[in-house]
């Protein structure tokens, strides 16, 4: 069993008092992550990124399909034996500040999942804060203190030791350097791509930045309202995107590289209510190259080769 | 806006419903035995027993509800155990003092409030503000039943200014009105202060003054019609304050409304008048909690429909 | 803490401190303090007619209507008034709380009906429901603590029941869950350190109505019985000498309003500086 995370017909949908029809946040995604690799999910905000990434951890309930971790079914799982398995799947928020308690002291946040599990003793518990406050470049001196007292990057690395210091397999970030100063997301990325090699971590990485997806992941998936339009090999994606919305994106990335230089593609209009969805293919408004039948027709991932998955309906006409 | 009324209203119905049945839980789980205190000590346990059957107590649980329901709505609430009157119509024999009083008392609670109020918020920071700051506080803390005889003691025993109890002239209005109305008016004067700060803070006031509005005047004018809007649902509310206070207020006033029934009926263990007072008023607050929040959306646009 | 400190900068918290720690030693050390027993009945503790001692060298506050000091029965008084106010207060803490920590934790069906009950208790009228209570239930010191606490409970757990949505809903609860929590760890280590503080103001607000309620049962005659000395059944006995001798009156009566005053300012310093949001909220 070489896929430590197997997504199949994920759907997601959330119920408000003001209306009857549900929002759809994840409408169909598939997807699976094998041991040891990073997957990259792209999206702009709207695409359902964050609530994909709560419920692959089941933090929020799917409305259906199923979960795989390490080949052992989330939903089937009793909350007592769910519980357990927390400690091998952990997620890196966002904000750093609304995850951390601000009533806990750093030294007491990054030893609270090994008091949750009941790891060895409190000394050793206590040793194991130390030993990994240091991996993420968290002085010792600075444990008593409380999550205000430090900076952005800090408390990021606070919650990265609180993530990693149970030895978990696999390790969801969502957004993780988003909040951040360009020069702080710089030195976050390098800790996290140093402790995926020390602790041998299998990673999913959500971020709307695309730089950011190339620098990290092994594969990538491009999200647009609730589906995956396109999903490649990291390469393969930046080289030759068959997706107009990856295309539209990837040109949107400042160049710096003299000599290529590429042509910008604009979308027109913003990204829709994911209450109210376009009809057929969810992207046809604002694609530059829809034709009639893309308003009717919904179209569904289909491989151009092996790994290159689109999901387009002029993509499929070509090939 | 009619859903909201509609809901609101069966709300205020539900709540209605089950407070009829804690009152009658009540009722239920007295361990005197009615029929036993109506029968008299020196009673047959056969009178007892033909009594008990009379009231229905040998009834099941349910069936005694559906049968205090009943006679409720027909505006029965009971016998009085020593009395042998019906509680309904003692009660609606003494609303009369109960509503007037309390008519006047809001009356003044108003007048006092929110003149203190707009003079507190006017002169923000100021002495005026300061000092209607620390009576307001004094008037919400301090416990309304000895504050009625403190006054009482001052104002009729000592000054002979008023009559000591009584009831029936105007002027025996005056202590009682008054002295809720002081208590009252600090709660009020407190919300018609920030209100009118939080107008004042307004750019259609500060524009009107930047152009030099006339006199302060019109912008106090234009200000107090807008603090005024959550004042008006406050009242509504205040009636179930009010409900709060009457047995002490009456009994130490001696006025002959409600509130003095329930005091006479404590004095006695007269278990269903007191009931009976506590339904009405239960009902009384249900009511003003229904218009207040009825009124509110008509009266302040910026409360938003739930 | 620091906050304690800030706290206590306030002049009118110290002096509200002071008040209620003075009351709280005249409770702890009556025996000590009181210059004679409370329900001992003086041969000279009336005038030749039968009628109360006014205040004077003899008796520091005058005597009662049966000869007895009321000095010392205010003393002892205030052991009573602050007993079950203290002990109606803490029941109504502990259910308040509790009742509002689970309605607001689990949400949903169970959520709802909880409040829909609170609702239904706040139809009535406090008073009036304490003294249909207190004249079902037989007398005695701990039914009177019970009356007023089942009376006191729901405006505790609607407020933390609020917050507790509001807690529960941050971030870093979901994270605790995601790291494998228990509801119980949860609940403990996360929401209630963050409930603490207003559970706090409301405790302390709470003391000033529980010994207003007391007072006022007592005044009734359903709440302390005589010869127990409480502040209100000194009035309540009292009441026909309230001309003749008024300090009788008087000096319970305004010994309960600076009691209520006191903890409702300290209640009001606490909440001004221990919840932000909740500022001038009366």
């Amino acid at each position: 069993m070489n896929e430590i995370l197997k997504l199949t017909n994920i759907r997601k949908e959330f119920h408000s008092s003001s209306s009857t029809k549900p929002i759809v946040a994840v409408d169909n995604i598939s997807l699976s992550l094998s041991k040891g690799k990073t997957l990259g999910i792209v999206g702009e905000s709207g695409s359902g990124k964050s609530t994909l990434a709560r419920v692959m951890l089941r933090l929020i309930e799917p409305t259906s399909g199923s979960i795989e971790f390490n080949g052992v079914d989330l939903i089937s799982q009793k909350s007592a034996d769910l519980r357990k398995l927390r400690s091998q799947m952990q997620m890196i928020f966002q904000d750093p500040m609304s995850s951390l308690d601000p009533r806990m002291s750093v030294r007491d946040l990054i030893r609270e999942p090994l008091d949750i599990h009941k790891v060895s003793d409190s000394k050793t518990r206590n040793q194991m804060v130390e030993s990994y406050a240091d991996k993420v470049g968290i002085a010792k001196a600075a444990l008593d203190k409380f999550p205000h007292e430090f900076s952005g990057g800090q408390r990021q690395r606070i919650s990265i030791a609180r993530a990693v210091i149970n030895g978990p397999a696999l390790i969801i970030a969502d957004e993780p350097v988003s909040a951040l100063d360009l020069s702080i997301q710089a030195q976050i990325l390098n800790l996290l791509k140093d402790l995926k090699q020390e602790l041998s971590l299998s990673f999913v990485f959500i971020s709307h930045d695309l730089s950011v997806i190339k620098y990290f992941a092994d594969e990538v998936a491009v999200m647009y309202l609730g589906n995956i339009v396109e999903s490649a090999p990291t390469k393969v994606l930046f080289d030759s995107p068959a997706h107009p919305y990856t295309q539209a994106l990837i040109s949107a990335i400042p160049q710096i590289e003299l000599g290529n230089k590429v042509e910008r593609i604009i979308l027109s209009g913003d990204i829709p209510n994911p209450a109210n969805p376009p009809s057929g293919c969810h992207f046809h408004p604002r694609c530059p190259i829809a034709i009639d039948n893309c308003a009717s027709l919904a179209p569904s991932l289909s491989s151009i080769n092996s790994s290159h998955q689109v999901s387009c309906n002029l993509v499929q006409v070509r090939a | 806006m009619v859903r909201y009324v509609l809901t609101r209203i069966l709300q205020a119905i539900l709540i209605l419903l089950g407070v009829s049945f804690i009152t009658f839980l009540l009722l239920y789980i007295l361990p005197a035995d009615p029929a036993v205190q109506i029968a008299g000590r020196s009673a047959t346990p056969e009178t007892v027993a033909s009594i008990r059957a009379e009231l229905g107590l040998d009834q099941p649980l349910f069936v005694q509800y559906l049968d205090y329901m009943a006679n409720l709505l027909q505006g029965d609430l009971g016998r009085s155990y020593l009395q042998k009157t019906e509680v309904g119509s003692l009660i609606m024999s003494r609303i009369g003092p109960s509503l007037s009083l309390m008519f006047f008392a809001i009356l003044i609670e108003l007048l006092i409030g929110l003149s203190a109020g707009i003079i507190a918020a006017i002169n923000r920071g100021k002495i005026w503000d300061k000092l209607f700051m620390v009576l307001s506080f004094i008037a919400v803390s301090a416990p309304q039943f000895i504050v009625s005889i403190l006054m009482l003691y001052v104002f009729a025993v000592k000054l002979g200014w008023f009559p000591i109890g009584g009831y029936g002239d105007p002027i025996d209005y005056v202590l009682p009105a008054l002295t809720l109305g002081l208590l009252g008016s600090g709660w009020y004067s407190r919300v018609m202060r920030s209100s009118m700060l939080e107008v004042m803070r307004q750019d259609y006031i500060r524009t009107a003054r930047a152009k030099g509005a006339p006199l302060t005047r019109i912008v106090r004018v234009h200000a107090v019609k807008n603090a005024v809007l959550p004042i008006v649902a406050m009242i509504g509310l205040d009636i179930g304050i009010f409900m709060g206070g009457i047995v002490v207020v009456e009994s130490v006033f001696g006025w002959p409304g409600i509130g003095q029934l329930a005091w006479q009926a404590i004095q006695r263990v007269d278990i269903p008048i007191i009931m009976g007072v506590t339904l009405v008023s239960a009902v009384a607050i249900v009511l003003g909690n229904l218009i207040a929040d009825l009124i509110a959306p008509f009266v302040d646009p910026r409360i938003k429909l739930k | 803490m620091s906050t304690f400190k800030r706290i206590f900068k306030r002049k009118s918290a110290l002096i509200a401190a002071s008040f209620i720690i003075l009351i709280f030693v005249c409770a702890i050390f009556a025996p000590l303090i009181a210059p004679a027993s409370p329900t001992e009945q003086f041969k000279d503790g009336l005038t030749i007619q039968g009628a109360p001692i006014a205040p004077g060298d003899q008796y520091l506050l005058g005597t009662d209507l049966l000869g007895r000091d009321l000095l010392s029965r205010l003393i002892y008084g205030a052991r009573t008034s602050l007993i079950i106010g203290i002990l109606a207060n803490g029941i109504a803490v502990l259910l308040g709380t509790s009742i509002g920590l689970i309605a607001g934790y689990l949400r949903g069906r169970v959520g709802s009906l909880i409040m829909r009950i609170t609702d239904l208790m706040m139809a009535f009228p406090a008073l009036l429901l304490a003294i249909t209570l207190a004249a079902i239930f037989s007398p005695s010191l701990l039914i009177v603590a019970l009356v007023i606490a089942m009376v006191n409970w729901v405006q505790i757990a609607r407020v933390v029941y609020t917050q507790t949505i509001a807690i529960a809903e941050r971030e870093f609860v979901l994270a605790a869950r995601g790291l494998g929590a228990t509801n119980r760890k949860i609940l403990t280590r996360h929401i209630f350190p963050h409930l603490l503080p207003t559970v706090l103001v409301y405790a302390t607000l709470g003391i000033s109505t529980t010994v207003l309620l007391e007072a006022t049962l007592s005044f009734l005659g359903i709440g302390v019985r005589p010869p127990t000395p409480s502040w209100g059944n000194i009035i309540f006995e009292n009441q026909t000498y309230f001309i003749t001798a008024p300090w009788l009156v008087f000096i319970p009566g305004v010994a309960i309003i600076l009691l209520a005053l006191a903890f409702n300012l300290l209640g009001d310093v606490l909440r001004d500086e221990l919840d932000p949001t909740q500022r001038g909220n009366s």
